[in-house]
């Protein structure tokens, strides 16, 4: 299978990636950005995408990996290899770790990048929800400037953002304080490994009681979402089975859920409860022993 | 439309250098299989699930099928064709040779994706449990041996490079 013909430049700067960007949407043409191009060069080969444009930032060497300042900041050209592999991540982000062991596949693992799978705006996509739970900002460049988005949002729906055609994602930061006791859970669905349901739960924990909870859930709903009824439930309830219990019971509430072939609306709420309980029940482990 | 349709290609293919003009939806699969003549990659599923196109770019394991040749100009690949050492004698790498011991074979389709999948596996964890072969060829099917005898070719391949 070929993609549909379209035009490709490399760029060599992210200022001459944002002026194609430019170019193309005043030539009323739809341009992409292809970095890893394991979500993108997928669906140009079914015809789902066919942009007339590909603007190939993959050597854009500033805008990859991951620095501690202010909170932690990653490249979003790093690839999800290189950010399992990062000791700021490896034992500080558990849940992220968690997640990058799970995701895709290996292969994919060493060409998809962070910036990719949040700009991509997959319903199902793994690392957002993990990033939705450490409280992540999207940074965005454009040739008017810059701005700092939430990821929450961010998302709006199936495949769909808050990014403009000529805005390009440079780079997720995390607020410090964000590597509290984290981990994700998924059931995925064997052939593409993506979640079916997807759970990030990070926690803080004193005296046995819950102080701060987040929450998000993944491949359930059109788009990552945070589960704001289980984090309320969950903070200055014990840290114990019932309080699990109790939040997992309500991690959908009001969320109209997705159905495919693969699975139904009521199993993925079902997977969504269940995965809920065992993030927790990790995320409150780790929290009590800090790594 | 903006960028070119036909884009120049400068890639070292199993150490030897090629510069090619083509289409720039060219896959990386094609280009190798149709433009250099290594038939050792295959297609299998053609969107990203089966690995049976795996190579190694600048050393590391990934799906050609999901890579333009455009992307890979000014990097390395590493083909099934050129993972045996040039002084191996029978013309075959360790893991080759564990996947003819091990009967990790019956069509052979997904046999060089597996050899190269199980490179970069090696390459990053030497000493791997069956658990941890297992799922580090998540990205890899086959569709008859049971994956049985890969694994067991992988870990025999594993203890062969320990020694060597």
């Amino acid at each position: 299978m070929f993609p549909a013909d379209f035009g490709y430049t490399s760029a060599r700067s992210l200022d001459e990636a944002l002026d194609l960007l430019a170019a193309a949407q005043a030539d009323g043409e739809e341009a992409k950005l292809l970095a890893g191009g394991q979500s993108l060069l997928p669906m140009m080969k079914l015809r789902l995408a066919t942009p007339q444009t590909l603007v190939d930032i993959a050597g854009l060497t500033e805008l990859t990996g991951v620095s501690n300042g202010d909170g932690t900041t990653i490249g979003a050209l790093t690839t999800y290899r290189a950010l399992a592999r990062d000791p700021l991540v490896a034992g500080r982000l558990p849940a992220m770790t968690d997640a990058l062991a799970v995701l895709a596949d290996p292969q994919v693992r060493a060409r998809g990048t962070i910036g990719g799978a949040v700009a991509h705006g997959d319903p199902a996509a793994d690392l957002p929800a993990v990033l939705l739970a450490l409280d992540a900002q999207v940074r965005i460049t454009a040739r008017s400037g810059s701005r700092v988005t939430p990821l929450d949002d961010f998302l709006q729906g199936v495949f769909a953002t808050d990014l403009a055609e000529d805005e390009i994602v440079t780079a997720i930061t995390l607020p410090p304080g964000a590597a509290t006791g984290s981990a994700y859970e998924k059931f995925e669905q064997p052939a593409s490994h993506l979640p079916l349901a997807g759970v990030c739960a990070a926690v803080t924990v004193e005296n046995e009681v819950i102080t701060s909870a987040k929450v998000a859930v993944t491949g359930v709903a059109g788009r990552p979402f945070r589960a704001r009824h289980s984090e309320r439930a969950l903070v200055s309830a014990p840290a114990a089975a019932d309080s699990i219990a109790v939040a997992a019971a309500s991690v959908a509430e009001g969320v109209r859920p997705l159905s495919d072939q693969h699975a139904s609306g009521p199993f993925r709420l079902h997977l969504a409860e269940v995965l809920t309980r065992r993030a927790l029940t990790r995320a409150l482990a780790r929290a009590r022993r800090p790594l | 439309m903006a960028g070119s349709r036909d884009v120049t290609v400068e890639v070292t293919v199993n150490g030897t250098p090629h510069t090619a003009e083509v289409p720039a939806r060219t896959l990386l699969v094609h280009f190798l299989r149709d433009r250099l003549r290594l038939t050792g990659t295959h297609v299998g599923c053609d969107t990203t699930q089966c690995g049976a196109c795996t190579v190694a770019m600048d050393g590391v394991a990934v799906k050609s099928c999901t890579v333009l040749a455009a992307q890979a100009s000014g990097h390395e690949i590493t083909t099934i064709e050129g993972l045996a050492a040039d002084d191996s004698g029978d013309g075959l790498h360790p893991i080759q040779r564990a996947f003819q011991e091990e009967h990790g074979l019956q069509c052979g389709y997904c046999t060089p994706g597996m050899v190269m999948a199980i490179r970069q596996l090696l390459a990053d964890n030497p000493d791997p449990t069956e658990a941890e072969v297992r799922h580090g060829l998540n990205g890899n099917i086959c569709r008859c041996t049971g994956y049985q005898n890969i694994v067991a070719a992988a870990l025999a391949a594993a203890a062969h490079l320990r020694e060597a």
